[in-house]
């Protein structure tokens, strides 16, 4: 037995010597001195069916090679840990292996157009303001030269509540708020959420959101609309678009303008995004009515000024070809996390 | 509305190629939709804005084209003979209500031949997608194109008394339409009626029994203005839309009324034969008041920001129509009539309006003397972005859903307000007419929808408003709220939040106390309040919740008041020197009832004031085998710092055995041994 004792300690020291990297170290530390079928501990659970004159010799001989191979072995582990980090000959770790991933939350794409279009209306120098989504018909018809026979209050476009009360159907409601608190100059956007009991579609959800604009001062000119309107599509979407500032009509403004951009999926040659007209509208605007300047008691031969809205929803539709609207509200983690 | 390309030139000569066309009418505020071939020829689908009534026919868009490409507009004549019998001997017209009906004409013609129309007529129709039916009433539909001024035909033989009386209808009176559609009426809805019957609806559709038909010989024709409101309403009520209402709910041109019928009077004869009875009745109610209005050049180049000269607004002015008045004109002024058809223009603005239109909105120059400006600072704005940053750094994804919900936002207990929810009146759904007072519940649904795609761990959150209810009739009050859902434990959510609160630098300290709500499991939800106010509240959902939704895991939620961490937010970080000495820590493990808190032990180190200790981390609890029964095992560690040295080791122990004592004295705390 005590020649199998000193056959292993010349095998160690020949292993140990070979070992290449910290892990073969490991293997041949489990394979010696491993407490399930380590080769000493296969010796020590041996010795109680060796003659009874040999057992406490071989006890002692196996116990203090263990602590001679381990020994040995925290040598060879120290010289590897001092070598190891610098040496790129012994690779340990496969770095292929795919980066261990902390969840990463994402703003509602919502979110991000509405703070994309403040950012760049603050550049601009216009003030964010906020209105209350339950108005009063004063503020989303009225004042807003609205007349009382007009199609859009009828029931199939505005939610109403009762008591002149509604869930407020654009957010020009809040040109109306601001000009009554305050003076000209006033330069502001107005983002918010607003609700029309459209039939839902593809196109048409009965919550959306929107943002208007409103500047007034002295010698506010529709120039100065195209002006402002110009920068802002050109940081929004791009400086090479072209616009197109064609007549409307809205009962707010006069005179009114729907702008529309060239097409950016085809470019303006035409496809089903533009209706194969190569434009696609993206905001609605004009010079603010005189009547309501009247209305919040401006001075309308001394004050003009020009108001503007866009829907965001559509917007971010067209910067992302994304073509349908009920995504939005559906929530589905695979759709916000794109974005 | 649909026009012909070729049917158009009949009033106004051009050389526009058909997108040449489209591409003008477009940019003077009409825009073509759609251009599609007919045979050799093109069908514009044109808008037409509401304002812009008198464009409801080719005449009115030729008179847009003609002002555009200054070519002269082209009216067809209407001189035609009559018999020398008198349209008074042969019938009347009764107006009973003239606010719904301002004026009503009609005429007799007789003897017609009824046959389908000359193949030209039925091109026509066909050109713009509609079917020719027979000559008269292509005829008729052939004027209300041509002229936007609905007619209608009556079999005058089938006219009960041969008399036409203008009434609201009676109570349970009902007609059959041409369409077939039977027409239950009620007292707010116009007819027109016979001695007996009503025979059309007005303004909307004519009755079957008295329609045009193969052995008709002798019509009556119809040409009136009605109160567009009253059509509108009606036409919405009986679900009835035709070309007749569609121009009359926008406003007819009310002195185009007697010419569109002379107009079909002379082609019918033209076409069908018979003889047009002298004469003509016409009711008319109408205040023929000629609207004038003051242009100021200076007033129109300063809100446009153009520099154009007075001779081409007036130009533009007169080839829309309006007529100059000489009287009215000085250097910067000029005055002008507008005519019947343009019942859209009656202020100096709307003036303003043509000319830059027409001269077109490409030529305004994009400049501006906008002087710069700092945009102000908006608090709500500052912390809802900061807000949102920190809790999708946090790996949460943001949604939004719908303020309108249904009756379940309740089912499962109210957590701001238990009035009940505001009603909309005209919802879209019965089932989902609230608005809502909470966002929670719409978390759950969207974890629910994503659930259902497989989609395991739904860590979301909402940051909008909630409309809770202040008494009935009056106006909510909108709360901005935060709602958030996460599926990694109580503590989990609670750290989120204390993240929040620090990110915003809110130094308050966040107060927890027990709660019961049904939407929560008992065990583990909690009250939150800030600064003695309440923030909100935070709990892992109830077994009933998680079972009714059918979750496969337990979602905590967390819903807060944003207003109330506006109110404490700090935007400004404040800087503290960093240390110079190094830090001793002290890692504890005591046990404790299961009564004392963990806000209780940290309050007891706490009122020790011992200027050296510098922090008190919690590590965790621990009850298991080594732990005596009703008891627990929690471990922290202390941190000791001085500003002027570094702490000896006595020191420290010395100051760990003063706290462990007061532990012990308060708590029977002991230190695990
Ligand atoms: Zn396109």
């Amino acid at each position: 037995m005590q020649e199998r004792l000193s056959e292993i300690q010349n095998q160690a020291k020949e292993d140990l010597a070979k070992a290449e990297s910290l892990e073969e170290v490991e293997k041949i530390k489990t394979r010696y001195l491993g407490r399930k079928a380590g080769v000493i501990n296969e010796i020590i659970k041996s010795i109680p069916g060796l003659p009874p004159e040999q057992r406490s010799s071989t006890g002692k001989s196996a116990n203090i090679l263990k602590k001679e191979i381990g020994k040995w072995i925290e040598e060879r582990k120290s010289e590897f840990n001092t070598s190891s980090e610098a040496s790129l000959t012994l690779p340990s770790l496969d770095l292929s292996l795919p980066g261990e991933h902390k969840p990463y939350g994402h703003k509602h794409p919502i979110t991000q157009t509405i703070d994309e279009i403040k950012g760049i209306f603050r550049k601009l120098g216009f003030d964010i303001e906020y209105g209350p989504e339950v108005e009063h018909e004063y503020y989303n018809f009225d004042a807003l030269n609205i007349p009382a026979d007009h199609p859009s209050r009828e029931d199939f476009d505005t939610f109403y509540l009762g008591n002149k009360r509604l869930l407020r159907s654009q957010t020009s409601t809040v040109q109306i708020r601001v000009m009554e608190k305050k003076q000209p100059p006033i330069r502001m956007i107005a983002p918010g959420k607003v609700f029309r009991p459209d039939t839902v579609d593809a196109r048409h959800a009965s919550m959306f959101h929107q943002i208007e604009g409103l500047m007034v001062d002295e010698g506010v000119s529709f120039s100065d609309l195209k002006y402002v309107l110009t920068l802002f599509a050109q940081s929004y979407f791009g400086q090479d678009i072209k616009m197109r500032f064609r007549p409307s009509f809205f009962p707010f403004t006069e005179p009114s303008a729907e702008i529309d951009i060239s097409c950016s999926i085809c470019k303006g040659t035409g496809c089903s995004v533009c209706s194969h007209s190569g434009w696609v509208e993206v905001l609605g605007a004009g010079m603010v009515d005189p009547n309501v300047f009247e209305t919040v008691g401006y001075d309308a031969e001394k004050y003009t000024g020009f108001a503007f809205g866009l829907g965001v929803e559509r917007l971010t539709m067209l910067k992302y070809g994304i073509d349908n609207i009920r995504l939005f509200f559906e929530n589905d983690l695979r759709f916000l996390s794109q974005f | 509305m649909r026009i012909s390309y070729n049917w158009l030139k009949d009033y106004c000569k051009h050389d526009l190629s058909v997108e040449a066309l489209a591409e003008k009418l477009t940019n003077a505020g009409l825009v073509v939709d759609t251009i599609n071939p007919v045979d050799d020829d093109f069908c514009l689908e044109v808008e037409v804005t509401t304002n812009r009534p008198d464009c409801q026919g080719f005449i009115g868009i030729a008179r847009e084209v003609a002002t555009i490409v200054r070519s002269k507009l082209v009216i067809p004549g209407v001189d035609y003979e009559t018999t020398t019998e008198k349209v008074n001997d042969l019938t009347g017209v009764t107006i009973e209500d003239n606010e719904l009906c301002p004026r009503y004409t009609a005429r007799i013609i007789k003897d017609v031949k009824i046959a389908p129309s000359p193949e030209w007529l039925q091109k026509r129709i066909n050109s713009i997608g509609l079917r020719p039916v027979n000559n008269i009433v292509d005829i008729t539909n052939y004027v209300l194109m041509e002229s936007g001024q609905p007619l209608h035909a009556f079999d005058f033989d089938k006219l009960s008394g041969k008399k036409i009386i203008v009434r609201r209808a009676k109570k349970g009176e009902t007609m059959e339409a041409i369409d077939g559609s039977k027409c239950m009426l009620t007292d707010e809805m116009l007819v027109i009626a016979d001695a007996q019957r009503p025979v059309a609806i007005a303004g909307i559709m004519g009755g079957r029994d008295t329609e045009v038909s193969d052995t008709t010989k002798n019509i009556l024709l119809e040409s009136a203005f009605f109160d567009p409101r009253n059509v509108r309403r009606t036409s919405r009520k009986l679900s009835l839309i035709s070309d007749s209402s569609y121009r009359f709910e926008r406003r007819v041109d009310p002195e185009c009324v007697d010419w569109a019928s002379r107009r079909a009077a002379k082609m019918i004869l033209d076409i069908a034969g018979g003889q047009v009875v002298e004469g003509v009745i016409d009711q008319n109610y109408l205040e023929g008041k000629k609207v004038s209005v003051t242009l100021r050049m200076s007033r129109l180049n300063s809100l446009l920001g153009l520099n154009i000269d007075k001779d081409t607004a007036k130009g533009i002015l007169e080839r829309l129509q309006f007529t100059i008045k000489p009287e009215g004109e000085t250097e910067d002024n000029l005055t002008v009539e507008v005519p019947s058809f343009r019942g859209d223009v009656y202020r100096e603005v709307d003036l303003i309006e043509e000319v830059a239109r027409i001269h077109g909105y490409d030529k305004i120059p994009a400049e501006s003397n906008i002087r710069v400006k700092l945009t102000q600072d908006n608090i709500f704005d500052k912390v809802t972005e900061k807000t949102k940053s920190v809790i999708s750094g946090l790996g949460f994804d943001e949604v939004i859903t719908d303020s309108i919900v249904g009756e379940l936002q309740e089912k499962h207990g109210n957590i701001w307000s238990d009035d009940s929810s505001i009603k909309i009146m005209n919802p879209i759904r019965q089932d989902e007419n609230l608005l809502r007072k909470a966002l929670v519940h719409n978390l759950l649904r969207v974890k629910k929808h994503n659930q259902n795609y497989g989609v395991e761990k739904t860590n979301i959150y909402e940051l909008s408003k909630i409309y809770l209810p202040r008494g009935d009739g009056e106006m909510p009050e909108e709360k901005e709220c935060l709602s958030i859902l996460g599926e990694e434990g109580f503590l989990s959510l609670k750290g989120v939040i204390e993240t929040i609160l620090s990110q915003l630098n809110i130094v308050q300290k966040l107060e927890t106390r027990r709660c019961d709500f049904g939407l929560f499991n008992p065990e583990k939800s909690a009250e939150l309040k800030l600064g003695g106010k309440l923030l909100g509240y935070i709990g892992e959902l109830s077994r009933e919740v998680i079972n009714d939704y059918d979750f496969r895991s337990k979602p905590c939620v967390a819903e807060l008041d944003f207003d109330i961490l506006i109110e404490n937010t700090n935007l400004e970080s404040s800087y503290h020197k960093i240390p110079s000495f190094p830090i001793v820590t002290r890692d504890l493990a005591v046990v404790s009832d299961e009564t004392v808190t963990w806000a209780e032990i940290k309050g007891c180190i706490e009122s020790l004031n011992i200027v050296y200790v510098d922090g008190i981390e919690f590590f965790d609890v621990y009850r298991g085998k080594q732990i005596e029964k009703g008891k627990k095992s929690i471990a922290f560690r202390l941190i000791f710092r001085a500003d002027d040295r570094t702490l000896k080791s006595e020191e420290v122990d010395k100051l760990q055995e003063e706290i462990l004592e007061n532990l012990s004295n308060a708590f029977g705390i002991k230190l695990r041994a």
